[in-house]
């Protein structure tokens, strides 16, 4: 994920050309291992306890290593061994850049400094982000400004992105988080969450990339947007919201919600809209508190 | 799996859920399931051909899954309906424990968790 973020820094600033970027970020892609994958390869899990915890991942916002551990499938300093293996995806696109002689290693090595001092982001954050630790990802690149409840909306962006992670596509980045006194959708689904925190939640795209969207949550080709399709993307916000309801649930908070419903073309009123870019297309998560 | 003579009513507002709970299901050799797309339609159906077994999401239009699990009840004290959610908070496991609910379960369902609510049946 931080990769994605990065490239991006890369191509704004001229260093690469999109073609350039593309191929380096598909080079890396086809390298980068997750964590299941790798724990089977070093013969620490089997694929059926893989695939135990893939679904306990639909439930339990915890990362696989976590789950493994509690399932008694892996120790923890196996996890952490596979960890350090998994880690460097932005080496392994440094890696693509200068075997391609797109950039110099010393060239290279200067876009991340300056990049790091553009963005100040501290050693031990740079450390996070290579380990593409979302809520770290979320807390440096979405910015809430002086919004009372940014804790809240981060906390709900950060598990959002990893659902769009788990379920839908890896390859994710968001781009600039905007405040909007008015916004006109497309194809948009939507959940209020209620109680103690009201929070309207939308997921908005074009007819294309929503059908797409709602294929991949489906795991099954959707060829329009029919009812089925709606439907998917319907099911994905309930799903990111039910789990939202049980983390905060945990935390002494009880949220209840309504149920989601589709529209077209629908105005909402003081919003932050949060493009999210996937390899198939755009999608925008929008997100207004009462 | 060795088909059964279960009767099973799947309520969810999702079209999707319940298309994938009836592929689960008939891996788990039920072939008798029908279908009801919000609470008011299972407590009609139910009413009508009383299922051995119902599973009901819980927050849906019109009719919610509490709602019409208690007149579910109300009508046939031993019916046996499994809850489910994706918000399985605490306090929605309650609701549907003091409802009558036979067994709370949080959405995505998995073939294991259907095979042992099935077992428990028996």
């Amino acid at each position: 994920m931080f990769s994605q973020y990065f490239g991006q820094y890369l191509l704004n600033e001229k260093y690469l050309t999109a073609e350039q970027l593309k191929i380096s970020l598909d080079y890396k892609k086809s390298v980068r291992l997750k964590l299941g994958v790798l724990a089977i390869n070093a013969g620490y899990m089997n694929a059926k306890q893989a695939m135990q915890v893939h679904e306990m991942q639909a439930k339990i916002d915890k990362r696989f290593g976590e789950l493994a551990v509690e399932a008694s499938y892996l120790k923890e300093e196996q996890v952490e061994e596979l960890l350090s293996s998994q880690k460097f995806g932005h080496l392994l696109l440094a890696q693509a850049i200068i075997d391609k002689e797109y950039m110099s290693l010393e060239k290279f090595e200067a876009a991340i400094v300056e990049y790091k001092n553009k963005y100040n982001i501290s050693d031990s954050q740079f450390e996070a982000l290579q380990r593409d630790d979302v809520d770290e990802i979320i807390n440096i690149y979405v910015d809430l400004k002086e919004d009372k409840y940014a804790s809240e909306i981060k906390n709900y962006i950060g598990l959002f992105m990893r659902n769009i992670i788990r379920f839908i596509d890896s390859e994710v980045y968001t781009n600039n988080v905007a405040k909007v006194v008015e916004y006109k959708t497309k194809w948009v689904v939507s959940q209020r969450i209620k109680n103690s925190i009201n929070l309207l939640t939308y997921i908005n795209a074009e007819e294309e990339v929503f059908v797409k969207f709602a294929s991949r949550y489906a795991g099954e080709e959707l060829a329009s947007n029919d009812e089925m399709a709606k439907d998917s993307v319907g099911e994905f916000l309930n799903l990111n919201n039910g789990l939202y309801l049980v983390g905060m649930s945990n935390m002494g908070i009880e949220l209840d919600m309504e149920p989601q419903s589709v529209s077209f073309e629908k105005t909402i009123s003081s919003a932050y809209v949060l493009p999210i870019e996937l390899p198939f297309g755009k999608i925008e998560l929008i997100l207004s508190h009462l | 799996m060795t088909e059964n003579s279960l009767k099973i009513l799947v309520c969810d507002d999702s079209m999707l859920i319940r298309k994938k709970l009836k592929e689960v299901l008939k891996s788990c050799g039920c072939n008798n399931v029908s279908e009801a797309a919000n609470g008011q339609e299972a407590v009609d159906k139910y009413k009508d051909s009383k299922p051995d077994l119902v599973f009901m999401d819980i927050i849906m239009p019109f009719k919610n899954g509490i709602e019409a699990v208690k007149e579910i009840i109300g009508f046939d004290s031993d019916a046996k309906v499994v809850m489910a959610s994706s918000a399985g908070t605490k306090e929605h496991v309650k609701e549907a424990i003091k409802a009558g609910a036979f067994e709370f379960v949080q959405k995505p369902w998995e073939v294991e968790q259907i095979n042992k609510i099935l077992n428990n049946l028996k």
